[in-house]
């Protein structure tokens, strides 16, 4: 079922105190450098930037979201263009999701059922049902190099038990409905999810499950909907702890740079998130500390760049006086801010991708952690989580 | 900075150059600037401009947007364009610009109402100048109470001329006191254009500062887009004729507005040198693309805009304009921007206006070419030609919603009349 033309995954270097690892994933259309952060590009776009302005930050996998492909420019469009990357002019490497997830989150009248998710048309109010099946068509259409189940998406912190379990098992039969429609498994990998919400035995029967089928990665998903980060930290490092080490692990939706290093230590090769490039658009600039929110006065007649030590395109040009002046009024704005928060986002996987290799990551996270919380006080689940993997923050 | 001009039987070639920021560039005219807001070409980064044009451009600086930013340049204390990421470029501020759709608002003596984002201000000349001399940029237009339609009563443009006037002297003082603004040129602009009279007065009075000045700039022809759109070219001809009658060759002439390329085509012929820049963003913002077909040995298909929201683009894989050089047209296709102007993503705007810059670039560079080789009004045929192919843009604001299903049909209908699918 899953093809070695389709992914091939080469761990290069691993951490000797944490999980972390670093590696090459090499997919039909790029050599992707794990751990990698996976900027979002809804509808075929992302936020503004130029194809080119991407591969200039470096970006070598961006995601794209068959919910909203699927609508708009729709599947006759996008299979006439040849696949998503003709239509947006992306030459790397595409993940898409399978559209559950949107569906759920955005139409409050959907309603799941064992044969799939209905719901109605936001377009046309006409009654649509996505069924496994039919979300692994659309991502045939649009060719992404890795594709993701169908799951059965249950809040994170919904509490019904036998609904999470009702959830994680219709998750394992949707993989064997999705595997089986798969048309292109030389050039696509479809990528199970691991459900089963903040249970941990039902992760590992979800994990334990999938691990049988013949597929080239894993993700992590029903997590970063809201639960509390002691909750979080132990469903990740369970995960990395179960799934296959020589294949990548995917942790669905997590991006802000904290969580991005924690679970990196937890041995997570991939990640997705909205937020940089969200965040952007209320012109919020990203920095090791948190966030500069440039529409304050402070930054009025403040001439440094964002971040001085940034390399991007707009550290180089703009002044914090300058963006001040533009967000929320000028499209440019939103621009400058996105291209700087994803170079903010590649700059850290790559140097943290470094650091695995030179052996120096553990040492890393403490400078790191120590920049983030230079009070000293951090967060008992960032103590918690580091400490599970061999690194006490708290000594020097 | 100097203005050097040749003039020819039909337009003019001339150019701009001995800029002190930038000693080594020259600006071939006639030209166009490219239209700014709050210091940005709209829509396009540094970084994205620089991979749209190599060489330095003009940068047009209405101060309804630039307002905004003189805390910030003040502060740094290099300009408006080094402040704005575009220091290679060359500025020219000008205090509104007259195709916005803004209210007009009323008056008080020696102040000019300017609509910035937060809300209308009262501009003095003094201020004017004061704000000038912190945005340091290579040409400055006098503040002048230009935003005025051709068919407004005798008493407005009367005292339009009257405040323009006063308000020019006051800049002319200030311009010659000041310091930082010694190497910037400055523009007189004349008024009065709704009666020809007082358009001549208003021209030999600004001449009294000849002295002081590289050239004037034409006002008063119009308070919004979709007026200046639809003024009638006879009646622009006369205005133009009595500009050139008295306006010395050797002074920079500066057209403001958003016109139609055949306006265009026949002010260059007219002798006019620069042009801000107002139609192909305002192509842009109505999610048209710009196809002007400026080679004359190529027969003309099809109109030279398209409206880039039709349904009928959604699965077109063609660029917006055959054999067009520009960044967008090398790599995207019609279905994409279509799809990305039905979803409301920014790219759109982004691409479009690339495509839309270098195609209304084209036009000038054309023009100079035929200019020199005298064989203008040739091209000028050809633009106007093409001109005639299309109903006038739908005018209303600038950022306009996707048109209704009626009109996009009645445009439709009249487009495939015309063999819009083009080659
Ligand atoms: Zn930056
Ligand atoms: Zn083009």
């Amino acid at each position: 079922m899953a093809s070695a033309s389709a992914l091939q995954f080469n761990v290069e270097a691993e951490c000797s105190t944490t999980k972390a690892r670093t590696g090459l994933m090499k997919l039909p259309h790029y050599n992707v450098r794990t751990p990698v952060f996976m900027p979002v590009g809804t509808q075929g776009t992302m936020k503004g930037l130029l194809p080119e302005q991407l591969e200039d930050l470096d970006c070598e996998i961006i995601l794209g979201n068959t919910y909203h492909l699927g609508n708009r420019p729709g599947i006759n469009v996008l299979q006439k263009a040849g696949g998503l990357h003709n239509f947006m002019g992306w030459k790397r490497a595409l993940l898409t999701d399978s559209g559950g997830f949107q569906m759920v989150s955005l139409l409050k009248l959907a309603e799941i059922t064992e044969e799939g998710v209905k719901f109605r048309s936001p377009y046309d109010n006409s009654e649509i049902m996505l069924t496994p099946e039919k979300s692994i068509e659309i991502q045939n259409s649009i060719g992404a190099d890795i594709i993701m189940q169908l799951d059965d998406v249950v809040r994170t912190t919904f509490q019904d038990y036998d609904r999470i379990k009702e959830a994680t098992e219709r998750t394992s039969r949707w993989l064997d409905r999705c595997l089986k429609a798969h048309k292109r498994p030389f050039d696509q990998s479809i990528f199970p999810i691991v459900q089963g919400l903040l249970n941990k035995d039902l992760r590992i029967q979800s994990a334990t499950e999938h691990m049988t089928k013949q597929v080239n990665g894993f993700a992590i998903g029903g997590l970063s909907g809201g639960e509390a980060k002691d909750d979080f930290w132990p469903i990740v490092t369970l995960g990395t702890d179960l799934l296959h080490r020589d294949k990548p692990r995917y942790l669905m939706g997590v991006g802000v740079a904290i969580d991005l290093v924690i679970c990196v230590a937890l041995g997570v090769d991939m990640f997705d998130c909205v937020f940089p490039t969200r965040t952007a658009r209320f012109g919020c600039a990203l920095v090791t500390r948190g966030q500069l929110n440039l529409k304050q006065k402070q930054y009025e007649t403040d001439l440094n760049p964002i971040d001085k030590d940034c390399n991007c395109s707009t550290c180089k040009t703009y002044t914090r006086a300058y963006l001040h002046c533009v967000v929320s009024v000028e499209t440019v704005a939103c621009h400058l801010i996105s291209v700087h928060n994803i170079s903010f986002q590649m700059h850290l996987m790559k140097t943290m991708r470094d650091n695995i290799k030179n052996g120096t990551f553990p040492q890393y996270v403490k400078t790191f952690m120590k920049e983030v919380y230079n009070d000293g006080k951090y967060p008992t689940w960032i103590i918690k989580s580091l400490l599970s993997v061999g690194i006490n923050i708290l000594e020097n | 900075m100097r203005f050097t001009v040749e003039n020819s039987e039909s337009g003019r070639l001339g150019c701009l150059r001995d800029f002190e920021r930038s000693p080594y560039t020259s600006l071939e005219t006639p030209t166009s600037a490219l239209l700014a807001q709050a210091g940005s070409v709209v829509h396009l980064t540094a970084d994205v401009l620089a991979r749209v044009f190599k060489t330095p451009h003009l940068l047009w600086l209405p101060l309804t947007s630039c307002y905004q930013l003189e805390a910030g340049t003040k502060a740094q204390g290099d300009g408006i364009a080094k402040f704005s990421g575009l220091p290679q470029h060359i500025t020219c501020a000008t205090f509104q610009n007259i195709s916005d759709n803004l209210p007009t608002g009323h008056f008080e003596l020696d102040k000019v109402p300017l609509w910035t984002k937060n809300g209308k201000k009262m501009i003095t000349a003094e201020r004017y100048m004061e704000l000038m001399e912190i945005f340091k940029p290579d040409i400055i237009l006098a503040i002048a109470d230009g935003r005025i339609a051709l068919d407004e009563g005798p008493k407005r443009i009367f005292k339009s001329v009257e405040r323009t006037q006063k308000m020019l002297d006051i800049c002319v003082e200030k311009y010659k006191e000041s310091k930082a603004l010694h190497s910037s040129g400055l523009v007189g602009v004349i008024v009065g254009a709704g009666d020809l009279r007082r358009l001549e007065k208003s021209i030999k009075y600004t001449l009294k500062h000849k002295e002081n000045l590289i050239g004037i700039s034409l006002n008063g022809i119009g308070d919004c887009s979709d007026q200046i759109l639809t003024t009638p070219v006879k009646r622009l001809e006369d205005i133009f004729r009595t500009v050139a009658a008295l306006v010395p060759p050797e002074m920079l002439k500066i057209l403001e507005g958003c016109w139609y390329p055949n306006v265009i085509v026949t002010a260059i012929e007219h002798g006019w040198d620069v042009f801000d820049g107002s139609l192909p963003l305002k192509m842009t913002n109505m999610g048209y693309a710009l196809r002007l077909n400026c080679d004359i040995n190529k027969p003309i298909l099809s109109v030279y805009a398209l409206d880039m929201k039709l349904k009928r683009y959604n699965n077109t894989f063609t660029p917006l304009l055959k054999g067009c050089e520009c960044l967008t047209c090398k790599k995207h296709s019609r279905a994409y921007i279509h799809h990305l102007l039905v979803t409301k993503e920014m790219l759109a705007s982004v691409l479009l206006n690339i495509h839309n810059l270098h195609n209304f670039d084209q036009l000038f560079i054309k023009a100079r070419e035929h200019i020199a080789l005298k064989t203008f009004h040739l091209f000028k045929q050809h633009i106007i030609q093409q001109c005639l192919m299309i109903e006038p843009l739908e005018t209303s604001t600038t950022n306009q919603p996707v048109q209704s299903q009626q009109q996009q049909k009645k445009f439709c209908a009249k487009s495939l009349n015309n063999n819009t699918e083009g080659s």
